[in-house]
């Protein structure tokens, strides 16, 4: 025992040796030195595009979601230092948890910000820019042996998803249709699409029948569609465009007559009521921080953009007019807010 | 009992048993076996979609084979034959560089990425001087009483963390990168070789040891650049899986001569990797078209799996992990000593033991949304940070750390406790030159198990609003994810079929490798100690 | 813990001393966390789901929009963001409840059958395989086991079966069930292990053989420890996340239990829903939030149930034999 503690307290000194002489050599190697102005820094590279860094958080709509990774992806290749954290919450989730506290620089938005949220976002003292970034297309879906369907009016498909008296069977709304069962699928409330789709065509947000198969996960609706005969279905545009072999897309008659769902109708503003625009806010405070503000003008810069926006999300993009009406918008704010 | 009534128990043990004993038997073995060649067989599948092996030529397989394969199957089969304890000795010296270059590369990603070096270096000294303080007033113990030297003590800390970051950063001159990493991590490292050495092998080869893996640590940064290694990384790597390595090839080559042989393994696969590698490059052989490759694991997030990686996911594990042992280590170990050192045989210790048993049962979605509710909402912390993260987890383990602690410190036997207590030690100096020495494997392979735990864990990270598509993190404030969340975003919101056999299945193998990684360092660990017991 | 009195004379003098009371302090701080943290859980989770039931609700200061207890109990519909909102937890019980049965069909059988064999079958050497890879079974990120239920397990399925859903529960159980056998086995097997060698002996003695001293000696005689592992597995089942999450689905189908035809379709079990509604268009302060707590309460009450039973029951054999 004795000779126990004896080493231990050997051991004990030698480390007291050992810590101390590691000191005293982390002192000398001091004497290696560089001066830090001349970059002790790894992230040397040099231009003014990487003079940028800072890091950016975006939450809220699941809708605008993979728009604002395209933004990121493409923005990241011009300003490699930033860093962009994208989260889906939904729109209101982001509002409430995450933008309004001031923990996000945006929130992406597939509805305007409302007014209890403003309220709650300036007791925060957070003032929301709001830009207009895409508009959307909705998507009425069937199955593509579906042949006795093309085109669809407004007033039916109220019929077909309001939860006063659902009709069961396709001949109960249009006695030229098939004596068959319907089989609905459709969004759950996290991609912000049911409300929209609600509202404009129930007439009121989030009011639906409630005997369908809803989901958040767009690929099941395709897949359950696709394999139904007597399916019935609606979802975003983009992802209609992605799997257009699959499921065949209805016109849809507001009672102007048919319009197929394409970016050209959405743009136009022909393709109604199922087209919506789609928004991000900004952090007015936020936007005083220069990658910020860079950012956001790279989105509006390229809202316009063909591949960015259409081709590669499936969105309709802004047109000239629109960019420049937000680009003032935005180039005001951050005036005020670098000012 | 009737003689016939005998006869026939007899006849039932002595004939129809015996069948149904055998096939009883392997009935319980292949019921055994269910589960573990299941998981085997998805393994396979998973690897192949990662790997693709079929994507190479037929003359990189027949190289692969000749090269490497079959010289390593030899000699693994003559070393088996031989000495299985030579073998055991080699596969050991390939496991040991195998997971210290592993880890060592964890580091290294946090030098590069995360810490710069100048905030590294100077919190060094920052912690390196009340250390020093520490270590001064320990001499003079009995001359200071206890409370003044803690009080001194955290003055001394307070002053020294305030003041010594910012004094450093704002000097006019620092340390180059590469020399900071190399004076910080190499002066330890060659003190715990010497230590090591001279536990063995006596004062003077401590020395010496000690010196040449200063040497190694230092002549790295020079050396790194002609194999294509940059400075920074070549120093972390020669300081934290260099020196383990040779340290350990050196103890076999000197204190365990009858198995030298078996450090032929290593140096066979490795010849053959090289070889085999040369002779692809010279005939122009196709290797495997792998998703899981360096591309994958440096690269950032994207829409595409071609381009997607899982970098800042693997930091963002290293990050959380690095703050989850920091905060349930010390916390689980110290609850354990409580428990089984200090706790009165009272209703409360009771309570707190039954607790203990059931918080280690609680769904983990549960402990998100403990995280989110008390760190979050009430805490008013920023959701989805390193530190929310880290902490909600550190949390979840905390009950598997306390008790894997207290089953490590109640094997320290009592005779131990006794003969220290009757050389008048008290009972904070038992438990800390007796108890904790005696049990710290245990408690340590308890420890990694957990974390190992951790690695895995993707509910709490999604409670506490972790965000799907994340950059980096570079400080503890920064938005975190990490590999298993990134599995989950890439199975869910980016479900589809071009994901789901290429980067996901390229992540699993990744989260895999690390999490077999922890687990293999906890086995051996508890095997050794168990010998040693 | 020494309570012997010669230990308690010698350390009296020091005890009291200002760096062993500091010490002191510090490791009974760390035990009291856990107090600490199941306190919290309690505390929030019962004060955020009195926000939700409306025989709460005016306790806890919150007005606006409630639901009430009978609703979120018997209600057979979950549709938290329609107007208007359903609450009714049953199809999430019922997509659990599945998920639990059809996994313990799978790891009870398996596992108590691993326990026997480890405990009275296997050799040293064998043991010394099977336990690291038991171990890694139980190891293996659940995250990764619905991956593996919805990439490899699911198209096999459908093969077999082929009107068998993209997300179904069968494929959830069936990781779910692997991933607990570890548990069953290992628990069960600590059971039988001590299990006194003198009961087995006599077995011997009588004549039996290995099978009989197996079944019918060693067995029974670790009954307790058994249905303990059972429990603790079938609670650890309930609470998995993340495997169910991706397997499962998330469509809050009423499902009938009783129904085998139900592990073909697609269900959301109660820890999916947490996850759905955490991502989904949620409100902040709104009813759909606060119904997170409220099935997280329902989670928490059941596991910890199941926990502390399977404590008692466990406490059974300790006392037995030890």
């Amino acid at each position: 025992m004795t000779g126990n503690s004896g080493a231990g307290r050997e051991l004990l000194s030698r480390r007291n040796f050992l810590v101390a002489s590691g000191a005293v050599g982390v002192a000398g190697l001091a004497g290696c030195t560089e001066n830090p102005s001349d970059g002790g820094d790894q992230g040397t590279t040099t231009g003014d595009s990487a003079s940028l860094s800072g890091t950016i958080n975006i939450a809220g709509s699941s809708t605008v979601f993979p728009l604002a990774t395209q933004m990121k992806s493409a923005f990241q290749r011009e300003y490699p230092d930033v860093k962009v954290n994208v989260q889906s919450t939904g729109t209101g989730g982001g509002f409430q948890n995450n933008f309004c506290p001031g923990n996000t620089d945006f929130n992406n938005a597939s509805r305007p910000i409302t007014d209890a949220e403003r309220e709650l976002c300036s007791k925060n003292g957070v003032e929301p820019v709001e830009l207009k970034v895409a508009t959307d297309a909705l998507t009425v879906v069937v199955n593509n042996e579906a042949g006795w369907v093309d085109c669809i009016t407004v007033d039916e498909l109220a019929q077909i998803w309001s939860p006063e008296n659902p009709p069961q069977r396709w001949s109960d709304v249009n006695a030229d249709w098939p004596d068959e069962t319907f089989n609905l699928f459709g969004p759950s409330q996290a991609s912000g699409t049911f409300d929209y789709f609600t509202e404009v065509i129930v007439g009121e947000e989030g009011k639906s029948r409630t005997d369908y198969k809803a989901t958040e996960n767009d690929s099941v609706i395709i897949q359950g569609v696709s394999k139904n005969e007597y399916a019935m279905g609606y979802l975003g545009f983009a992802y209609y465009t992605e799997n257009s072999d699959s499921v065949k897309a209805l016109k849809v008659d507001a009672g102007d007559g048919c319009i197929a769902p394409s970016l050209e109708t959405a743009k136009s503003g022909e393709y109604t009521p199922l087209s919506r625009p789609l928004f991000t806010y900004a952090a007015k405070s936020s936007l005083a921080e220069e990658h910020v503000a860079e950012f956001a003008r790279f989105w509006i810069e390229n809202s316009t953009s063909q591949e960015l926006v259409a081709q590669n999300v499936g969105y309709v993009p802004n047109t000239e007019d629109e960019k420049a009406e937000m680009m003032d918008r935005l180039e005001a704010a951050i005036e005020e807010a670098q000012g | 009992m009737s003689t016939d009534a005998r006869d026939a128990v007899e006849d039932g043990f002595g004939h129809v048993s015996r069948t149904v004993g055998t096939v009883f038997r392997y009935l319980l073995l292949v019921s055994t076996l269910v589960g573990i060649v299941t998981l085997g067989v998805l393994l396979v599948y998973v690897a192949n979609d990662a790997i693709r092996p079929l994507t190479a030529d037929p003359g990189w397989h027949l190289t692969f084979v000749l090269a490497f394969a079959l010289p390593s199957l030899l000699v693994g089969g003559y070393l088996y034959r031989r000495d299985k304890s030579a073998l055991f000795t080699g596969l050991n010296a390939l496991g040991v560089p195998a997971v210290s270059l592993l880890f060592a590369s964890a580091a290294a990603m946090l030098f590069v990425d995360v810490v710069p070096p100048l905030i590294w270096f100077a919190y060094v000294v920052a912690v390196a001087i009340p250390l020093v303080v520490l270590l001064a007033t320990t001499r003079y113990s009995h001359r200071i009483p206890f409370l003044a030297r803690v009080a001194t003590l955290a003055a001394v800390t307070v002053a020294s963390l305030g003041v010594v970051p910012g004094a450093i950063q704002s000097l006019p001159f620092v340390p180059q990168a590469w020399l900071v990493v190399a004076a910080t991590l190499g002066v330890p490292v060659a003190g715990v070789a010497g230590t090591y050495a001279d536990r063995r092998w006596g004062r003077r080869a401590a020395v010496s040891v000690a010196v040449a893996a200063l040497v190694a640590t230092v002549a790295a940064p020079f050396a790194g650049p002609t194999i294509g290694l940059d400075p920074l990384p070549a120093t972390v790597l020669m300081a934290l899986a260099g020196v383990p390595t040779a340290v350990y090839v050196g103890t076999v080559v000197v204190n365990q001569p009858e198995r030298r042989v078996g450090l032929l393994l290593p140096l066979v696969v490795v010849a053959g990797a090289l070889v085999g590698g040369a002779v692809v490059d010279a005939l122009g052989f196709a290797g495997p078209q792998a998703w899981i490759d360096w591309q994958f694991l440096t690269s950032d997030h994207s829409n595409t799996p071609a381009e997607a990686g899982i970098y800042p996911a693997i930091v963002g594990t290293i990050l959380l992990m690095v703050v989850v042992a920091l905060a349930s280590f010390p916390v689980g170990v110290g609850a354990a000593v409580y428990l089984e050192e200090y706790a009165p045989d009272n209703t409360f210790t009771r309570v707190v033991d039954v607790n203990i048993s059931n918080l280690a049962g609680v769904p983990s979605v549960v402990y998100g949304l403990l995280g989110l509710g008390v760190f979050v909402r009430y805490g008013g912390m920023t959701p989805g940070t390193v530190v929310v993260g880290g902490m909600t987890l550190a949390l979840l383990i905390l009950p598997i750390i306390i008790i894997s602690a207290r089953e490590a410190i109640r094997s320290v036997p009592d005779s131990m406790r006794q003969a220290s207590y009757g050389m008048g030690a008290t009972r904070w100096q038992t438990v800390k030159n007796v108890v904790l020495p005696r049990s710290f494997p245990g408690i340590l392979t308890g420890t990694i198990l957990a974390l190992g735990r951790a690695i895995g864990e993707t509910a709490p990270l999604l409670m506490i609003g972790a965000p799907q598509i994340f950059d980096l993190p570079t400080a503890l404030d920064a938005r975190v994810g990490a590999m298993p969340l990134q599995l989950y975003v890439w199975a869910t919101t980016f479900a589809s079929p071009e994901f789901y056999t290429t980067a996901l299945a390229a992540g699993v193998v990744t989260l895999l490798v690390a999490m077999l990684a922890m687990n293999s360092i906890a086995i051996v660990l508890r095997n050794k100690y168990q010998r040693e017991q | 813990m020494s309570t012997d009195s010669l230990t308690q004379d010698l350390t009296q003098r020091t005890e009291n001393s200002s760096r062993e009371l500091l010490a002191r302090a510090f490791f009974f701080g760390c035990a009291f966390l856990s107090i600490v943290t199941t306190i919290s859980i309690a505390v929030l989770l019962v004060t955020e789901a009195a926000k939700f039931f409306s025989i709460t609700a005016p306790l806890v200061g919150v007005e606006g929009e409630t639901a009430t207890i009978a609703e979120f109990l018997t209600g057979t519909e979950w549709r938290p963001n329609f107007t208007p909102h359903e609450f009714g937890v049953l199809p999430l019980v019922s997509a659990t409840l599945m998920i639990t049965f059809g996994s313990a069909l799978i790891a009870l059988p398996l596992g108590v059958a691993t326990a026997i064999y480890l405990s009275e079958y296997a050799s040293e050497r064998a043991r010394s395989f099977l336990k690291p890879a038991l171990e890694i079974l139980a190891g293996v990120p659940t995250v990764i086991y619905g991956f593996f239920a919805l990439m490899y397990i699911t198209p096999a399925l459908s093969t077999i079966f082929p009107d068998i859903s993209f997300f179904n529960l069968l494929s959830a159980s069936i990781v779910v069930g692997i991933m607990i056998i570890p548990m069953v086995a290992s628990i069960s097997e600590d059971a039988m292990s001590a299990v006194p060698d003198d009961l087995r002996q006599a077995g011997y003695g009588m004549g039996a053989t290995k099978f009989d001293v197996s079944v019918g000696v060693v067995l029974p005689a670790a009954t307790s420890g058994v249905v303990a592992s059972f429990i603790l597995a079938l609670s650890r089942a309930i609470g998995e996340t993340m495997a169910v999450t991706i397997a499962a689905g998330s469509q809050a189908n009423m499902l009938n239990p009783l129904n085998p035809l139900g592990y073909f379709e697609s269900g959301m079990p109660m820890t999916a829903a947490m996850v759905q509604l955490l991502h989904g268009d949620i409100t902040g302060g709104g009813l759909a939030y606060r119904s997170l707590f409220a099935i997280g309460l329902t989670l928490f009450v059941i596991t910890l149930a199941m926990n502390i039973v399977s404590d008692l029951v466990a406490a059974r054999y300790r006392e037995e034999y030890e």
